[in-house]
């Protein structure tokens, strides 16, 4: 869904945003990160994100993430409604948002934004699928109590959630990978453990940071592929990369960050041709 | 290993047979180790050469070291916090229970010594609770020096403030629970022992191996990425410290019904690190390493006891004297020495300990229900035992590769 | 009373500073906390102790204001010592570590056990002095300011000084102190330009050790030496850095003078007594912390 529109600090109505900033900013010391950003990501989209280096990405997303709290401005995620289209169908166009700003990051999570990051974690002592079983939401087992006066709730819960897992698993084709240490996974086995765990969240949104920094053709394109797929069921994407074919070939619309400053947010050959990008890369700061 | 408490009550031989098939071969060597010393102890008494009393003495205390371990594994085995108060929260249990039972008490309760347990619980949680708000959001080192120092206040109240607690003066005598049984009050103590060991360890079990033991073990590896998946870092650490807490409190207690007399200078900052030595070298994350630290400690003790009441040791002591070197040595600086060293050898040499946890923290009855691909899956393959050849690093044909 | 008090925290922080000092070092070039810090300040005032004997009759029997001479041999004879230790320490048990922050810090209590027993097999558990006579006070400043300042008061805050500014002397103004402080705010930027990283860690050693040493022998001048006063004194010295910000030894050094004069304050608190003073100390940087989680310099820890 192309806005087709420059952004000028204007909104620019998108018709069922999942994610709303408004007005972002956050300095450190003296050096301003974020500078008065707006955006808005449509539900459905893959939506990318990119600008050269110091432009203030990763700023960004530990904003919206709760990572960071900002000096000034909004976040806000809507959650899906009935049909998981659009909540509050009709009645009231602004039904279903949850202002997010300055929340921890676990609340943040719990509202529906999950986020990845750039160096993948390895998790200490862990198989894959207990890894991928932390994802889990609302378990009833990670509360004491039930686990003494509710235990037939937690055994069913707990199945359901390592079927799940075993079925993400396999989904990704990892699931041979299931038992192993999660220590001794490859790179690039991590970063598909990374995605398929976020589904476990069932996000309304999931923040990709960098999915295929340091990760072979082959992989990029595997990963390329399961987002796609995963769109089309309806997930939507917000991407960070640098690696400009993995991102163009992928995302629509993608906004241009320089300086901490929202440049540009466009549909990728508009984006790719436009001088103030262009000169953003090459000018100062790259 | 699998862990199958129905399937062991149902065929507990069978059980026992597969459990040591499962079990690794260094952990295999150990339990070996174990059945040895049980054997030779035994033995030892059988024939008369070491005192029975003597030897209960000892279970005590290895129960008493047991159940510090245990709380302390909550602590930094599950959940990754870095906790120096361990002999702070052993003597709010101690003195809770010294101070409403015993009849010396400056408190003057006279209450019934099994409402000790109670108490040293609510008291070793509204502590915990206390320490824990300011402490716990800090990283991990701010905690470790946090509680160290939180440590050092509770006993500068406890000695300090005489009204309360008698001070440096201590407080003797405290009746212990079920005495009245014919076997006398020792063996008593040895039993409430056994049944507050047995009591934590069935506790701890449950609440590892779960969600929640997994979402600690979570937090501990990765506390961001916890958080970025909607768990509520803070609120689990909390969990984790007000429990192990409050089994270190247990242990206090125990040690009451014990020893008969409490002060402050029991009190040793030394002994948080004594606790610290046999979790890492018992198993760190592990609740039977847990337990075989409390009594690995117990043998160091003992042993320095025992070595330097020997007629080697005298023979050192005077060689030394002549050269004029270390001409102060004793059990103390020894001990002391053994512990130091000991601590630098287990880090560096194994430090995932004796008994290092195998073990996946999935819900035991969950998976064995789960329908899920391969017989080694749904058994529930150790960490230690990878399930198939993973691909090596930097390819990338993962779906390809099996 | 509270100019003596005043006086009493100058003094004590200058023990407190030298010590934390030593401490921040390690914290910002070795990246761990080190338990074993107190108990290398007690290793410094024991070899000063022990070497008394054979400096005194080395050193000429001259007095400066006061003061023999050849304690000022045996101090330099305990901070030696416990660089040495801590060079030694750092070859046998940490190089060949290949471990994380935290498996540093345990093993750092390993060695700090280690040191405390060394000490006790070798000297005993008791309390010991130097033989420097507890010289009466200042005269001129009793009758000048009101407050007791005696000969060994002056010679630690002077020496204190001394060893601060050429500290300071060393970070800003040689090689050696810009490759530390580069180190100190980005080891593998240090690393990959360059800087061979293992010579600065031993110059953090030496120096770090060095100054505990004499933070030793300064304390045990002001108290006593026995073979805890290391351990005992470890909590305030960790208080000292963190308050003043982890990764930042002039942070140290504030915090170092902070948590000191809040420990000799203490009595000026109603209601309190000064068994209290190190709680008191404590509980001062918790309240800090709570307000600024970095400390009072500290930016990001590196």
């Amino acid at each position: 869904m192309s806005t087709g529109h420059a952004y000028d600090g204007a909104d620019v109505e998108k018709p069922n945003p999942v994610l709303r900033v408004d007005g972002l900013r956050k300095s450190f010391g003296g050096l301003v990160a974020t500078d008065d950003v707006t955006l808005e990501v449509e539900r459905g989209s893959i939506t990318g994100m990119i600008g050269p280096n110091g432009a203030g990405k990763s700023t960004l997303f530990n904003l919206i993430s709760g990572f960071y709290e900002p000096d000034a401005g909004t976040v806000s995620v809507r959650e899906s409604g009935p049909d998981d289209d659009r909540a509050g169908d009709g009645d009231d166009p602004e039904a279903g948002w949850h202002d997010v700003t300055g929340m921890k990051p676990h609340r943040v999570a719990r509202n529906g934004l999950v986020r990845t990051f750039q160096t993948p974690r390895r998790l200490e002592g862990m198989t894959v699928r207990e890894a991928m079983m932390v994802g889990q939401t609302d378990q009833i087992g990670e509360s004491i109590l039930p686990l003494f006066t509710d235990r037939s709730a937690v055994t069913a819960n707990e199945t359901e959630t390592l079927e799940r897992a075993h079925d993400l698993l396999e989904r990704f084709e990892i699931d041979h990978l299931a038992s192993a240490p999660a220590t001794e996974l490859s790179g690039g086995q991590l970063k598909l453990v990374e995605m398929a765990r976020a589904l476990m969240v069932d996000p309304e949104i999931i923040l990709l940071d960098e999915p295929v920094a340091g990760v072979n053709p082959t992989l990029a394109r595997k990963l390329s592929r399961f987002i796609r797929e995963l769109n089309a069921d309806g997930q939507t994407f917000l991407i960070i990369e640098h690696d400009m074919s993995f991102i163009m070939d992928l995302a629509d619309p993608i906004i241009v960050l320089d300086q901490g400053r929202v440049l540009l947010e466009s549909d990728p050959e508009t984006v790719r041709t436009d001088e103030r990008v262009i000169e953003a890369y090459l000018g100062g700061n790259a | 290993m699998s862990d199958d408490s129905s399937g062991f009550r149902q065929d507990p031989v069978g059980a026992l047979r597969a459990w040591w098939t499962d079990a690794e071969r260094a952990d295999r060597l150990v339990y070996t180790a174990i059945a040895a010393v049980v054997v030779l102890l035994t033995v030892g008494v059988a024939i008369g050469s070491i005192g029975i009393r003597y030897v209960a003495g000892l279970l005590v205390l290895v129960a008493m070291y047991s159940l510090l371990t245990t709380g302390l594994n909550v602590q930094w085995g599950y959940a990754g916090l870095i906790n120096f108060s361990v002999i702070a929260f052993w003597g709010i249990g101690a003195y809770t229970a010294m101070l409403v039972s015993s009849a010396n008490s400056p408190l003057e309760l006279g209450w019934h010594p099994a409402a000790a347990i109670p108490l040293a619980i609510v008291a070793g949680t509204v502590v915990a609770v206390f320490i824990g708000i300011p402490t716990l959001r800090l990283r991990e080192d701010y905690l470790a020096i946090a509680s160290l120092g939180l440590a050092e206040v509770v006993r500068l109240i406890l000695l300090n403030e005489r009204q309360w607690t008698a001070g440096s003066q201590g407080i003797s005598g405290i009746p212990v629970p079920l005495s009245w049984l014919p076997f006398g009050t020792r063996t008593a103590v040895l039993l409430i022992g056994a049944v507050l060991l047995l009591a934590v360890y069935l506790f701890v079990r449950r609440i590892h191996r779960s969600p929640w033991g997994r979402v600690q073990r979570t937090v501990r590896a990765d506390e961001d990425l916890a958080e970025a998946l909607g768990k509520d870092s803070y609120r689990l650490k909390m969990q984790a410290f007000v429990i192990g807490s409050v089994v270190m409190t247990l242990s206090g207690v125990l040690y009451v019904f014990y020893a008969q007399f409490l002060g402050p200078a029991d009190l040793l900052p030394l002994e948080t690190f004594y606790v610290w030595v046999a979790l890492i070298l018992g198993g760190t994350g592990s609740d039977k390493g847990a337990l075989l630290g409390g009594a690995v400690i117990v043998l160091i003790r003992e042993g320095t006891r025992f070595l330097s009441g020997t007629a080697a040791f005298d023979l050192l002591q005077t060689g030394l004297e002549v050269v004029g070197i270390l001409t102060h040595i004793n059990t103390a600086s020894l001990r002391l020495f053994a512990v130091g060293v000991l601590i630098v050898l287990v880090i560096r040499y194994r430090p995932e300990g004796l008994l290092p946890p195998r073990e996946e923290l999935i819900w035991p009855d969950a998976k064995r229900r789960a329908e899920v691909s391969g017989d080694r899956s749904a058994h529930g393959d150790a960490p230690g035992a990878v399930a198939e050849p993973v691909p090596e690093t930097g390819s990338d044909d993962e779906g390809e590769e099996k | 009373m509270v100019a003596q008090l005043i006086v009493n925290g100058i003094v004590y922080s200058s023990i407190i500073v030298l010590a934390s000092i030593g401490l921040s070092l390690v914290y910002s070039i070795g990246n761990f906390a080190n338990f074993a810090h107190g108990d290398t300040m007690a290793v410094g005032a024991f070899v000063a102790l022990a070497s008394a004997p054979l400096v005194q009759a080395i050193v000429p029997g001259v007095t400066i204001a006061g003061f023999p001479l050849w304690f000022f041999g045996a101090l330099l004879v305990g901070m030696a010592a416990a660089a040495v230790v801590a060079v030694v320490t750092e070859y046998v048990v940490y190089r060949p570590l290949d471990s994380s922050a935290i498996g540093l810090l345990i093993t750092s209590i390993g060695v700090a056990l280690a040191y405390r027993a060394l000490l006790l097999m070798q000297f005993g558990p008791g309390q010991q002095s130097y033989p420097v006579s507890r010289g009466g006070r200042i005269p001129w400043v009793e009758s000048a300011l009101g407050v007791s300042v005696t000969a060994r008061d002056v010679v630690i805050v002077f020496s204190s000084i001394v060893l601060v500014a050429s500290l300071h002397a060393m970070l800003q103004y040689t090689t050696l102190g810009r490759k530390m402080r580069a180190m100190a705010d980005n080891a593998e930027l240090a690393r990959v330009s360059g800087i061979r990283t293992g010579e600065v860690i031993i110059a953090m050693w030496v120096i770090g050790a060095a100054l505990a040493g004499a933070g030793g022998v300064f304390l045990g001048l002001d108290t006593i030496i026995r073979p805890r006063m290391g351990f005992e004194l470890l909590l305030l010295i960790f208080a000292a850095v963190i308050l003043g910000g982890i990764g930042s030894v002039y942070g140290a050094m504030l915090g170092g003078f902070a948590i000191g004069m809040a420990h000799e304050l203490t009595p000026a608190i109603p209601f309190i007594g000064t068994e209290y003073n190190a709680a008191v100390a404590f509980l001062v940087m918790i309240a800090i912390l709570l307000v600024r989680p970095n400390g009072i310099l500290g930016g990001d820890a590196t």
